[in-house]
């Protein structure tokens, strides 16, 4: 009896100790002379495709549409105004839907990064592999450039065979980190996001499928404040900082409003490092690169 | 570009702050929507809806409510109002009317349409206008699909043909869209290039989701979240030059503190010079005059290609 307890104790501490080997985290990240922490604005042009993708009603698709037509260009407005780049990750369909914005936020000298082809990943091996390269070509048709980093839920072999060397999802560590899909595997960047710093999370009602009960719209006021403070903590802490909108949210006027008050607080400070998510990544890879294993 | 049924319903882009006017040289329009629906689920208002102290309430103390704290502060709403709504309380909706207010239609019974075959959705369209015609004593301009408290979605039910059916149906406007923080078109036929005005919409602004939002009881009280979003959106869109729209019920913002809070943002507001107080019909009309569709809506074919194994 008491033996078969062992070995669930066993099998649990195994799967944790495989989750763990998985990741590697950059202890003491090194910044460039005078920087104290990094903060990366990523912008999710996902516009209505995701609304589309869950069959969602014609008034959730034109909620989406806002992000298009009005948001993604009051965002570049805005960090043209600031002076600081950013990182839109794009899905590829976006690129038949607005590639003047696409193309505006490329020639601004943001980065545009992937975010899948259709806000999805399918689970045939075959098709997401379609999928990406099509994405990726997108892309780089528009942008002139081949996009290396991606916000997905892709295979991680894949997108290092494409030439992608980071991924921004997940929020292990504060920092960025390493992740092997399995020991031994080749690692790949992660830039973490928190869903507590994620426009959506307080903004957009039914996010995610939640139900009317579950809903925390709220008002810019109290979400300056969150994510002041999570700034500030990481500030303090010389650490890294990934702040996620979506057009479609923050593309809002009042957003607009309350982002231009935080941004301008954030470079109040000095060593504020505003960079694009290529930025970062090439950094980390460059002064902190995996260790073998 | 892009023009693309399924995903989107208008042009590419919207028109830039520098580009709006309003008449007479106003900064900011301002459009008040109340919506008289007592309906909370998508079989639309229910004798149960009917039988409640909130729809007691919303008729008549806090309508009165309401009414004052609009009257003194000089503005004019318009009224969203289903077909049975108008029947039921056809006295007051035409005092609304003779006071100044526009009545515009929110369906049969406010009902959600999408399941409806055309035909009964056209039916039920024309005796709404017809309704509405004979209480308010002019047929109806706009039309409205405001949410109820238990849709799914913030954003109004309406059918594949609604819009189309606005339009045959002679409707200057549909009174709420979310594609935009201005008024938009909503194009019903690329090929003709046909469209329908649409008065821009959003929840943030709308009391019913931060007012003992979803249930009495068990629901949030937040009507503080709401007035900051009030307050904030009205400052930006003022700076801006564009529009700033609030939707209030008055069993939700008729209450006690909550009219209150009305009553100070609504002073807050008018402390702004410049401001075009609208309803959604001369909004339409003066749309239709400074930004008509054929110099405005600029679609172009899409560039859209179906692939195997892609949505299309």
């Amino acid at each position: 009896m008491s033996q078969a307890l062992r070995r669930e104790i066993d099998e649990l501490a195994a799967a944790a100790q495989t989750f763990r080997a998985q990741h590697q985290p950059i202890a003491n990240l090194a910044y460039p002379a005078g920087t104290r922490l990094a903060v990366n604005l990523t912008v999710d042009f996902d516009a209505m495709l995701l609304r589309r993708l869950m069959n969602e009603t014609p008034m959730q698709l034109a909620k989406g549409e806002f992000g298009g037509r009005v948001g993604i260009w009051r965002l570049l407005e805005l960090f043209k105004s600031h002076q600081v780049k950013a990182t839109i990750f794009t899905p590829g369909r976006i690129c038949e839907l607005y590639p003047r914005a696409v193309q505006a936020a490329a020639r601004a000298g943001h980065e545009v990064g992937d975010h899948m082809w259709e806000h999805r990943v399918p689970d045939d091996p075959a098709l997401e592999r379609d999928h990406l390269t099509k994405a990726t070509a997108a892309l780089e048709r528009l942008t002139g450039k081949r996009p290396v980093g991606t916000r997905s839920w892709h295979t991680q072999k894949l997108l290092l065979e494409l030439g992608y060397i980071y991924n921004s999802h997940g929020h292990a560590y504060h920092n960025p980190y390493y992740v092997r899909a399995a020991p031994g595997e080749q690692p790949l960047l992660n830039l973490p996001f928190h869903y507590a710093i994620d426009d959506a999370m307080f903004f957009s009602f039914a996010w995610l499928g939640s139900g009317n009960a579950a809903q925390r719209i709220t008002d810019p006021d109290r979400v300056f404040a969150l994510w002041w403070n999570a700034f500030w903590q990481q500030y303090c802490a010389g650490g890294y900082l990934n702040v996620v909108v979506h057009p479609f949210v923050s593309g809002r006027a009042l957003r607009i409003a309350m982002l231009d008050r935080l941004i301008a607080r954030m470079k109040s400070l000095p060593g504020v490092w505003f960079c694009t998510c290529e930025d970062i990544a090439r950094h980390c890879l460059n002064v902190a690169p995996p260790a073998e294993v | 570009m892009p023009w693309k049924d399924g995903y989107t319903i208008s042009d590419e882009q919207t028109i830039a702050d520098a580009d709006l006017r309003w008449p007479h040289g106003h900064r900011c329009c301002v459009c008040i929507v109340v919506d008289l629906s007592v309906a909370n689920g998508p079989e639309g208002i229910r004798a149960a809806d009917l039988k409640s102290d909130a729809a007691e309430f919303g008729a008549h103390d806090g309508l009165d409510q309401l009414l004052a704290v609009l009257r003194r502060h000089g503005l004019k709403a318009t009224f969203a109002v289903p077909a049975v709504m108008a029947r039921i309380q056809h006295r007051r909706v035409r005092a609304l009317a003779d006071e100044g207010h526009e009545i515009a239609a929110e369906g049969f019974r406010h009902e959600d349409v999408s399941r409806l075959d055309r035909a009964e959705e056209a039916t039920r369209l024309a005796l709404t206008t017809e309704i509405l015609g004979e209480v308010v004593g002019k047929r109806p301009a706009g039309w409205f699909s405001l949410p109820r408290r238990d849709d799914p979605f913030a954003g109004g039910a309406i059918s594949a043909h609604t819009i189309g059916l606005l339009r045959e149906g002679g409707y200057a406007y549909m009174g709420n869209g979310l594609a935009d923080d201005i008024p938009h078109y909503w194009v019903t036929d690329f090929s003709a290039q046909q469209a329908l005005l649409t008065l821009p919409y959003y929840y943030h602004f709308d009391d019913l989701f931060f007012t003992m939002f979803p249930a009495k009881g068990t629901g949030l009280e937040n009507p503080d979240f709401l007035v900051r979003n009030w307050r904030q959106e009205f400052e930006a869109q003022y700076g801006r030059g564009r529009y700033f729209h609030m939707v209030l019920h008055p069993r939700g913002s008729g209450w006690g503190h909550r009219v209150q809070m009305l009553d100070d943002f609504l002073a807050f507001m008018r402390g702004f010079p410049g401001l075009w107080n609208a309803t959604g019909a001369e909004v339409a009309a003066w749309w239709q005059q400074a930004f008509p569709a054929h110099t405005h809506l600029r679609l172009e074919p899409s560039v859209w290609k179906d692939y195997p194994g892609s949505l299309s």
